[in-house]
Parts: structure tokens; sequence; C-alpha cells
């Protein structure tokens, strides 16, 4: 969690260019010599490159499925083969009991319905961390005094797990389909608030000095310099809150009693069904990496003048 | 505890320097899964534990000598993280309710290398009283049916489901009738306090315990469904085929616990109270004098036959595998330790009888003959005075009230059931007055009203009892 909460890369310096700049293919030269990038690019005359190709979207692709079929090869071995070298595979169900348990539960529409729950709950936890979090995040990295007011006392809820939560969010909240909300939210909150304050803080003082000095309002630096700064930083915030949420979804469906996938995993356990724990692991890691996805798509679209490049590794 | 640990230390490090020049002993490792707030299984868990009744019967000798036995207690509070850690093998001797026995059992015979066997019974309740449903008790619903509709919850896969699903099998219920959600018993007393679940079915100790906690009102007892309901202890067949002498061993030590409790029950439900923070009274409710479960570790056919119906029950749900219970069920340990100890297995398994209350009544100056027409007086930080009838013991609160005393629980018998109950939670069909009162004690309020109907008399709550004692 803590090592979730700043971002590795510090995000380039961005203001809102003067006037539009044609959108130029990021392995531009040019481009790269007045960023400062590694030149990378290629001599010109080599018709092909590997390492290019591999960082082209099909390459991506390839490499992607690569990664996930190495994770499902590795299983597969480990589970057929029994391998017990001090970690014990001989009790995990097989990708081929996993296989079975999805066949089961596709025969009814359960299981879509179970989804379909999780990920409203989700989103509804989410969407109110967002709000919350930008807000707040954006009041305690522009004003120190709020700063002062405020941060300590969230600082102290921010160790506690979600799943010490359930008692006191069944106390607190009038139904339980919000107290379940409300775990989520608390999941996804803090990483998405200390990403803004992150990034808040990060916008260059020069530009702030020259919006003041043209005499714009504080509603209007917040609007056009703060939150366009700080944007980078709050889309990382937010990914990272969406994976936040999604883990703390099996102890907010304990409150549930009979939806949910984490509801389902959680009655697998007392069941002991193996197979439908792990399908239900699964199924939470892809819901999770789908919602991450989305982030990342919105965060593309919402900053056209970081194009690609604040994603694309040397 | 730290003065303990030092002392641990000491003699961990004067063993190592002691025994270094010797032959190094091979430590094996024994998983215990105790379940130390699931009250009747305690004398398979805690008591051995806390008394330390285990060592003494540890083998030492042959294959044994060179074997130092390390015990590991871990304690859970439902069945299935035991099965868990023994599929793990993690936990070689585990101890939980039929429904979960049952999942274990079914588990393990799926698993290769992982078959458990079921190797003594802890206590049980011949007719499935232990579990129960509860309701908030500012709610208007006295009996199951008034849950038609109703959300209710329960843990899934524990005895108390099991309790349900029998309990509308037996009543010809849909799945529809009510809506049914899983609910561990924390998330289960937390919902039903703030009043957002309508009933919550729980298994030992919840049924009593949170009646007793004073936000809820018992309005169902497993007992009506005449299914028994016990706790017994699985071990791995790996770790019993290994090591008979120890799995012996510990069914004897449980023997010892059993008789710990039947020697001072008062003793007992103190000393377990402050171990697993589960109240002494409730404690006793259980384990005291022809309480809710019977200690006795034999395995009886009936409760062999319930493990059957359940397992037709959960394989209608589609819920359990293949299972061949009789494979499962080991007594062969159970008759070592009765040999061991002089006693006569085939005698003990055929009888159902619990220890008795006894003594004679202080305050009508009879002695005790039936003891489920008696009542119990728990005077706080003294005794427990036994009572020959309901009527005894509401003069008996009376008077020790007037002269002074405070009284921590009074236990009578519910006259239809059969089983104990806390009588300011009961409900009483009450006939005549003066000398000639007649009180009879029910856990359900119907079932007074039916009684209180065919004798023509009153139904009155344990209020309204002791105000017609004002004579």
């Amino acid at each position: 969690m803590a090592l979730m909460d700043r971002h590795p890369i510090a995000p380039p310096p961005a203001a809102p260019p003067p006037h539009p700049i044609p959108a130029v293919p990021i392995r531009q030269p040019r481009l790269e010599a007045i960023e400062g990038g590694a030149a990378t690019a290629p001599a010109p005359g080599i018709p092909f490159s590997l390492k290019r190709w591999l960082e082209s979207g099909i390459g991506a692709a390839l490499l992607g499925t690569l990664s996930i079929g190495a994770v499902l090869l590795v299983w597969y071995l480990a589970t057929r083969y029994k391998l017990d070298v001090y970690i014990r595979f001989g009790n995990i169900p097989t990708p081929l009991d996993v296989w079975h348990s999805i066949l089961d539960v596709t025969r009814s529409d359960k299981f879509a319905v179970n989804i379909g729950i999780s990920m409203r709950r989700v989103l509804l936890g989410f969407s109110g961390a967002a709000i919350v979090g930008t807000i707040l995040g954006i009041m305690v990295g522009r004003y120190r005094i709020f700063r002062s007011l405020a941060l300590p006392a969230m600082e102290l809820f921010r160790p506690i797990p979600a799943i010490a939560w359930v008692p006191m969010a069944i106390m607190l909240w009038p139904s339980n389909e919000v107290s379940i909300a409300f775990i989520t939210f608390l999941g996804a909150f803090f990483p998405i608030l200390l990403n803004t304050i992150h990034g808040v803080e990060s916008v260059d003082g020069v530009l702030l000095r020259a919006a003041h000095s043209l005499g714009a309002k504080e509603k209007d630096v917040i609007l056009y310099v703060v939150i366009p700064g700080a944007l980078p930083h709050i889309f990382t915030g937010l990914a990272v809150g969406m994976g936040v949420a999604w883990v703390s979804l099996i102890a907010a469906e304990m409150i549930s009693g009979q939806f949910g996938i984490g509801y389902f995993t959680w009655e697998a356990y007392s069941l002991i069904s193996y197979p439908d724990i792990a399908l239900g692991m699964i199924t939470i890691g892809v819901l999770g990496l789908l919602c991450s996805k989305a982030i990342d798509l919105c965060s593309r679209l919402a900053m056209p003048w970081t194009g690609a490049a604040a994603g694309a590794g040397k | 505890m730290t003065l303990r640990f030092l002392i641990r230390i000491a003699a961990l490090s004067a063993a190592v320097l002691f025994t270094s020049p010797l032959q190094a002993k091979e430590v094996v490792t024994i998983g215990i899964g105790t379940q130390n707030t699931t009250t009747n299984t305690v004398t398979g868990g805690i008591v051995i534990k806390e008394l330390g009744l285990l060592d003494k019967y540890l083998p030492k000798t042959g294959k044994y000598a060179n074997i130092d036995f390390k015990l590991d207690w871990q304690n859970f509070t439902s069945g299935p993280p035991v099965t868990n850690g023994m599929m793990a093998n993690k936990i070689q001797i585990g101890m939980m309710g039929d429904y979960p026995l049952l999942v274990n059992g079914a588990n393990g015979q799926q698993s290769r290398g992982n078959e458990t066997q079921l190797v003594a019974v802890i206590a049980y309740n011949a007719f499935g009283a232990g579990n129960g449903v509860v309701v908030n008790k500012d709610s208007p619903y006295y009996q199951l049916a008034d849950l038609k509709g109703k959300n209710v919850s329960v843990p899934f896969g524990s005895a108390a489901h099991g309790m349900l699903l029998q309990a509308m099998q037996a009543r010809g219920w849909s799945d529809d009738f009510w809506n049914l959600v899983s609910q561990t018993p924390e998330i289960g007393t937390s919902n039903l306090r703030e009043k957002k679940i309508d009933g919550h079915a729980d298994f030992v100790p919840f049924g009593e315990l949170l009646p007793y906690r004073g936000f809820a009102r018992k309005i169902f007892d497993g007992a009506e469904t005449g299914v028994p309901t016990f706790h017994g202890i699985v071990v791995r067949k790996d770790f019993a085929d290994k090591y008979p002498e120890v799995v012996v061993a510990y069914i004897r030590a449980m023997m010892d616990a059993d008789d710990w409790v039947r020697k001072n029950p008062r003793l007992a439900a103190e000393q377990i109270a402050a171990w697993t923070k589960i109240e002494k009274e409730v404690v006793y409710i259980f384990l005291g004098p022809d309480g809710i479960h019977t200690l006795d570790p034999t395995i009886k056919p009936l409760l062999v036959n319930s493990v059957k119906t359940s397992y037709g029950v959960l394989q209608k749900l589609g819920k359990v595998k293949e299972f061949n219970v009789d494979a499962w069920v080991n007594d062969s340990y159970l008759r070592a330790a009765f040999k061991q100890r002089g006693l006569d297995y085939d005698a003990q398994k055929r009888t159902l009888a619990n220890y008795d209350i006894q003594g004679k009544d202080p305050i009508c100056g009879k002695t005790i003959t039936r003891p489920k027409d008696a009542g119990e007086i728990w005077i706080e930080g003294g005794d427990i005075v036994p009572l020959s009838s309901p009527v005894c013991t509401f003069m008996g609160i009376r008077k020790y009230q007037d002269a002074g005393k405070k009284i921590a629980v009074v236990y009578l018998y519910d006259h239809g059931l059969g089983i104990k109950v806390f009588a300011d939670r009961a409900f009483y069909a009450v006939n005549g007055s003066g000398t000639k009162l007649d009180v009879v004690p029910f856990l359900l309020k119907k079932d007074a009203e039916t009684s209180a109907a065919k004798s023509g008399g009153t139904v009155a709550t344990y209020e309204q009892v002791l105000a017609k004692m004002e004579k």
C-alpha cells in the first residue's frame, strides 16, 4: 500500500500548451531532442528492429499474453506434478478443476449476477472515493492550514485494514449495501487522496506565479493551472485506488451474505471448495485488471497533451 | 504470561544445554485446531491445553523414546478454517460441529493422502438442541413461521445451517419461504443488533449467548427438529496410522477433562469463562448438570445416522461429493482408551444419560428426584442452589432477593423440549394461585399458550410470575 502511494516516475511538468501542437509520433527524433529523452531512435536505413516491434501495439499484446500464459503454465505444471519445494502445490486446485468450476457456474446466470453486483459496489465506492479524495487532496495540497487541520486525522485511518472495518461499517450505515460500498470507498480513498496531494504540490511555482501576475482569480488558478498540472498524479491515484477497492472486496462482501464475487469466494471457503475459491480469486483479478485498464484509457483521453509518452518506457 | 514465557525460555535453554551431548531427539509438532468460543468443544480443546492434561498420556517409550512432541494449539471461531488447516497438513487433530465434520470427511476422501477419521465425539444433544434461531428482542416474531418472506442469516456450512435445512424439509418449505443468506456469527450478531436482519440462526453458544447478553430472543431451538447435533474430533489418517498411541492419549486427556467439568461444574464454568470469554452462566447452561449438551466421547449409532441424514440434505443441494460415512468413522482409538481406563465402551455407547442435578432443595425441603422438573439459582459470587420444582424455584428467587442477595442467573427446564432454559427468558403456563399455584416453564411462547389453553390457565412472563409470589 505504502509503496503504491507514490508514483515512481515523475511525470513531465505539464502546462497547457500555448497553442495546439499537431500530434507527433512519439519516436520522432526532433521531439526526443527537446525532451532530452534517451536517443533510442534507430539509425535510418535499418528496416526492422525487434525492440521497436515489441514496443508496438501488437508486440505489447503478444508480451501480455505471454506473461499471463507463463503464470498459467507454471500453475499447471506445479499442480500437475504436485511440486513440493518448500512451497507445496499438492492440494492446490489444478487449472482443469477451475475450468470445471467455470463450467458449473456458467450453467446459471447467478455468477454473472454476482459479478454485476460486485462491479456496482466497487464503482459506487470508487466514484465516491474519486470525488471526495480529489477534492480533499486539492484542498490539502493547496492550503497549508487545511493541511495541518485535516491530514493527521485522515492519516490515522489509513493503516486500518478493510477487514477491521467490517463490524463498525455494519453499525455505522443504515443499509448493508452502503456498508459494503463504504469499505470499498475506504480502500480507494487513500491512494487517490495522497497522489492528488502530491500532484498539487508538484505543480511548477513558475506557472502559479505567472497565472497570478496575469490576474487570475483563485478559482481560475485551481481550474486551469493546479488541476491540469496535477492530473497525471491524480490518475495514478485513481489507478492504484481502483486496485485497492477490489482488494477490499472480500472483506466488504462478508457482510452481504448472498451476492457478489467476494461473497462467492468467502462462501466457497466455508464449504472448503478450493476450485471455487481459485475461481473467485481469478475473477477478482481479471475484474480489477479490466477496471485499471479503463482508468488508463480515461487518463489518455483526459490528458491528450501527454500523449502516450508518459507510459512509454525507454 | 511473561513469567511463564521466561520460565519456558530457561527450561528450553537448559534442555538444549543438557541434551546436546546426548542423542538429538526428533521433534514432532502436533497441530491441534480448537474452537474455544464454541462452548461444547472445550473439553476437547482449551481445557486440555490449560490444565496440561495431554502430557501425562503422551507415549514416551518404545518407538517414542526418541520423539519429542510439540503441541501447536490453533484456535478458530468455526469449523471450515480447521478443515483448511488439516488439508494443508498444518493441523493433525481438529474439532468441529456435525456439518463441518461432514464437509471435512468428504473433502478428505476426495483428496488422496488427506483422509481424515472421526475418532471421538466431544458433546452431543440427541434432539438437536444447541443450535437455535434468534431474533432481536424488540421484534414481533415468536416462532419460525413468523419469518416467512423475511431476511434470515446463518453461517453456511455450519451445524446451524443444517438445522435450518432440516426444519425446512420437515415443514415442506421451499427455498423461497424466506431469504436465507450466509453470515458468520460475528457479522450476523452485529446485523441482528442493528435490526438489519430479521432472524439469525447460529450454533453453540450463540443461541444462548445472544439472549443472555440481552438483545435477542430465541424463537426456535434445534430440539424441535429432533435430529441429533454434536461436535466431534477428527484426525488426519496418516497421522493416526503413524502415531495411534497419540490419538488414544488425546482421547484419554479429553475424558479427564470431562471428569473435571462433572466434578465441579460451577468452578469449571468459571474457569472456562475466564479462558474463552464466554460468560460462565452460558457455559453452565451447556455443560452443567442436565445441561443442553452431554459430554460423552462414544460414537453412538444415532449420531452416525444423523451424519448420514445431513449428507443426504447436502447432497440434494449439490454441496458435497461422494462420501462414505462408515469408512470415515473409526472408534478403535476410543475403544483402546476405554480399555486402558477399565471402562466398558459398548455399555457407554448404548446410554444417553447425562449427569444429573442432585441434592436437597433448601426452600421446599425435598430431595431432588426428577431433574427435568428441577431448577437452579446461581447466587452472584456464591453457590448454585438446586430446587425441586419451578414453583420452589420462584419461591427461592423471592426469598434470596428479599434477603438482599444478588442473583446471577436462574435455570429451569422447558417441559416440552426438555432443554435447560434461562428462567428470565422463558414463558410460563400458570394455573391456580396461593399454595395451589402451578408454573410450567417453556422456551417458546406458543408452547406456553398451548399448555395454558389445555389446562385453563394463563401465560405469564418471568416478571409476572415473580409478582404472583408476593404473597
